[in-house]
């Protein structure tokens, strides 16, 4: 047990216990030098049967925890292993469990729900496409917080998997198991993500209808046969997560929100209107081709006539869920009007999007979509490069899928992937940065740091090649120096997020070679002057989010990594 | 009528402790002689589970002591043995969900029990302990309140299927362990030359309905000794079948 009043860690003042689970105490703290609330969850160690065994997996999986940022989970800052037990530093949510508001007010509204929905599914769906996937397996109501603003969080989750699988062997009770999905009691196959959108919609449907699964009945109703106002939208997706058969669920969490931002369209009600609408659409049809005889092709007419095919072409593309057909109509829609940027851009994000289905090739740019690009790009360039902000745009998001999800020589381990991805968004920064400035192009200094960056990782790999690389890590700090500076100019860089993502790259790229830089001849008070800067750049961020604390602590773990790496030579 | 009892109890070849509890008592009453007989099979580590299954027995075993007298003089009925029985056993539900959540452990337990008078049993489940009456051939009273036998009954998976899968011994509720708790009654007439088996499900898995029959049939069990003898061989009998939980039989033999 922690003293309440007790200071943990130097910082954390513990003020009281606000919860308590099976292996572990929560409790608020307060860093008093940042005047911020922080939750503690203590985990003890003599509570957990061979803790040898699960501590390995534990540590592994709270780094992993400590890697995710996503509106709706909590940030963990900081783990600290101490001799009984382990302390994860976490945000503090406020506010109050849905099972809570379910005890005092019963079933939910139903447009409520579906936001709430919507949120979990886009959460889960992150956790899925990590890699390697993360599956929650315990989505019930006690452990989704919503919060005053209305955002949900979803806690429990500095729990270790180990405790969340279900042993069987023993006499269980349903009721403190959760909503299972039949395989999770083994024996059925591997749980995946499929599991976690039976138990997202088991939660739904305890939501909506008041109803608890775990409860007499024990089944899941139709949610109309409950409550008959309620959409048989919301019905169909609700039946459909709860399958018994994960092959009859969604298959993933972007099919599963793609149904819930449409599920008036799968009502009854809607469709029946549907029906209406397409008859008076057949009418208009008709009227259309009568007055087309009547009309004769102006020039500006048919410019106006390709204005609206290509928007049809494009709004068809949105309402298709098939990640092939969404390309090929996007590649239509290019053929019909080269020079606009938006169809180009929509085919550069469903490469990597998790929103166009794929589950398999979320966030991943393969080298056979690049070639599909660059094909098109090669292919329509004096179109595209008639308007020179279109191109510049277009350059920006190809550049980006490089440098962020370009899977070059990773599926087999064929290549050297990083050399290739540098390779491939360096030239294609470098259209940005020649073709447009910092007044004209708003993502301009951002990109041309990811330049200088990609340009260095990429000749870092010829240097070493060739052997010969005197002078050029000198040269490169001073750069460095440079982009920091540019990073730090809040009036060209605006923006906390990109600043901190830059010093991410900057500091990581000096903490893998920090040797290199000093025995080229950059003075270690030079380098420590950098981290220095940063430092109070970083700490006058006022009221960072969880967001951008995850980045300050990684960058500071970084910058940590280059001072012990400089005190070690100097000792030497 | 009248009632011969017995109670055995074992904690089987493989558990370290012995988490069944059980309580059998018979009452000379102004209406007669009167049976409570209860199992309640507990869940949870270490000691834990007898917690819970020796809270709930004592918590009936007193309620037979203290408050039965009362009730008959008013008059048993259907509905208020179902009223005081619900009502203990969200009581100790509470109990024992509130001292888990002080342990931070978690803990349950079933029960089934059974009040017998001269014309009518009453019957409670929670969980996979049963009762059996067993006259002219073999009849199971209650239903187990499981996972799988909830699908196998809703049509959903064959019986076959049930018997094979993996989620048998998950409990669609138990005592203790959840924050509401639905038991289940059953009530009908009491017969006279009749054994009524009560029973962890310990003692059943792997003890066909024959065997159950040809053992424990009120032709069979004459005696108090008889009933207990039979008892134990059949105990013996899981044993050396391999059966790995705690094994626990009541009987009462109505003439």
């Amino acid at each position: 047990m922690l003293e309440i009043g007790s200071i943990v860690d130097g910082k954390y003042k513990i003020l009281n216990k606000i919860g308590q689970g099976g292996m572990s105490v929560v409790y608020l703290a307060m860093n008093e030098r940042a005047n911020k609330q922080w939750a503690i969850k203590q985990v003890r160690k003599d509570g957990v049967k061979d803790f040898e065994v699960v501590k390995q997996g534990l540590i592994v999986e709270i780094d992993m925890l400590k890697r995710l940022s996503h509106p709706n989970l909590p940030s963990i800052i900081d783990v600290i292993d101490r001799k009984d037990n382990f302390l994860i530093v976490m945000d503090y949510i406020q506010g109050n469990s849905l099972k809570n508001r379910l005890d005092e007010f019963g079933a939910q509204p139903q447009e409520l729900v579906i936001e709430w929905a919507k949120q979990l599914s886009d959460v889960l769906g992150y956790l899925h496409t990590r890699k390697p996937a993360i599956i929650y397996r315990d989505m019930k109501p006690s452990n989704i917080m919503l919060k005053p603003d209305g955002k949900l969080t979803l806690i429990d989750f500095g729990t270790a998997r180990e405790y969340k699988e279900k042993n069987l062997a023993d006499t269980t009770c349903l009721g403190t198991i959760g909503y299972a999905a039949p395989e999770q009691f083994g024996g059925k196959g591997q749980t995946d993500g499929r599991t976690d959108i039976y138990c997202l919609g088991a939660t739904l449907y305890h939501l909506v209808t008041g109803m608890n699964p775990s409860e007499p009945p024990y089944e899941i109703k139709p949610i109309r046969e409950i409550n008959s106002s309620l959409s048989s939208g919301l019905e169909k997706i609700i039946l459909r997560c709860t399958q018994r058969n994960p092959e009859d669920r969604y298959q993933s969490c972007a099919e599963l929100t793609y149904a819930l931002e449409h599920y008036d369209e799968i009502d009854d009600i809607f469709r029946s209107r549907q029906k209406k609408k397409l008859a008076a659409f057949i009418t208009t049809a008709v009227m259309t081709i009568v007055s087309l005889g009547v009309g004769t092709g102006f020039g500006k007419a048919a410019e106006a006539k390709t204005d609206e095919q290509y928007e049809d072409v494009i709004a068809e593309a949105n309402s298709l869920t098939n990640e092939e057909s969404i390309r090929e109509t996007l590649k239509k829609a290019i053929s019909i009007k080269p020079g606009d940027k938006e169809a180009y851009i929509s085919l550069i994000e469903s490469y990597y999007n998790p929103q166009y289905g794929d589950e398999n090739d979320m966030y991943n740019f393969s080298v056979k979509e690049s070639q599909e690009i660059e094909e098109l790009l090669n292919d329509y360039s004096s179109d595209l490069k008639a308007n020179k902000s279109n191109y510049v745009e277009v350059s920006y998001e190809l550049a980006k899928a490089y440098f962020f999800y370009y899977t070059y020589g990773n599926e087999d381990k064929s290549g050297d992937n990083e050399n290739a991805k540098y390779k491939a968004a360096k030239k294609w920064y470098k259209n940005v940065i020649d073709h447009s400035d910092e007044n004209t192009f708003l993502y301009w200094n951002e990109s041309k740091i990811y330049y200088e960056i990609s340009e260095y990782y990429t000749s870092i790999g010829d240097w070493e090649n060739t052997g010969d690389f005197k002078g050029k890590y000198l040269e490169y700090f001073s750069n460095y120096t440079q982009l920091f500076a540019l990073a730090s100019d809040n009036k060209k860089i605006n923006n906390d997020n990109i600043k901190l993502r830059m010093y991410q790259l900057l500091s990581s790229a000096l903490a893998a070679k920090t040797e290199k830089f000093i025995n080229d001849g950059v003075p270690a008070e030079n380098v420590q002057r950098l981290l220095d800067q940063m430092q109070t750049e970083m700490q006058a961020i006022e009221n960072p989010d969880s967001n951008l604390e995850s980045l300050i602590s990684s960058i500071n773990a970084s910058n940590q990594k280059i001072e012990i790496k400089m005190q070690a030579m100097s000792g030497s | 009528m009248d009632f011969l009892v017995s109670a055995s109890t074992d904690k089987g070849i493989k558990k370290n402790t012995n988490q069944d509890s059980l309580a059998i008592k018979v009452a000379d009453t102004s209406v007669g002689k009167i049976a409570l007989a209860l199992i309640c099979d507990g869940m949870g580590g270490l000691q834990q589970g007898e917690v819970a299954s020796a809270t709930l027995t004592r918590a009936f075993s007193e309620w037979f002591d203290n408050n039965l007298s009362q009730l008959i003089q008013e008059g048993l009925d259907d509905l208020k043995i179902r009223r005081e029985w619900e009502r203990i056993i969200k009581n100790v539900n509470k109990k024992i969900l509130i001292y888990g959540q002080q342990q931070r452990i978690r803990l349950g337990t079933t029960i089934v029990a059974a009040l017998f008078t001269e014309d009518r049993y009453y019957i409670v489940n929670v969980g996979d302990s049963r009762i059996y009456e067993i006259k002219n051939h073999v009849n199971l009273l209650t239903q187990d309140q499981t996972v799988v036998e909830n699908e196998y009954r809703k049509g959903l998976i064959t019986r076959e299927q049930a018997d094979n899968d993996p989620r048998k011994s998950v409990l669609l509720q138990c005592v203790g362990a959840t924050g509401d708790v639905y038991p289940e009654m059953y009530f009908g007439k009491t017969e006279t030359d009749t054994v009524y088996m009560l029973c962890s499900d310990g003692f059943r898995h792997v003890i066909s309905t024959e065997e159950l029959y040809e053992h424990l049939k009120p032709e069979v069990l004459t005696s108090k000794e008889v009933m207990k003898q039979q008892s134990e061989l059949l105990i013996e009998l899981n044993k050396t079948r391999m059966e790995q939980d705690n094994i626990t039989v009541s009987l009462i033999r109505t003439f």
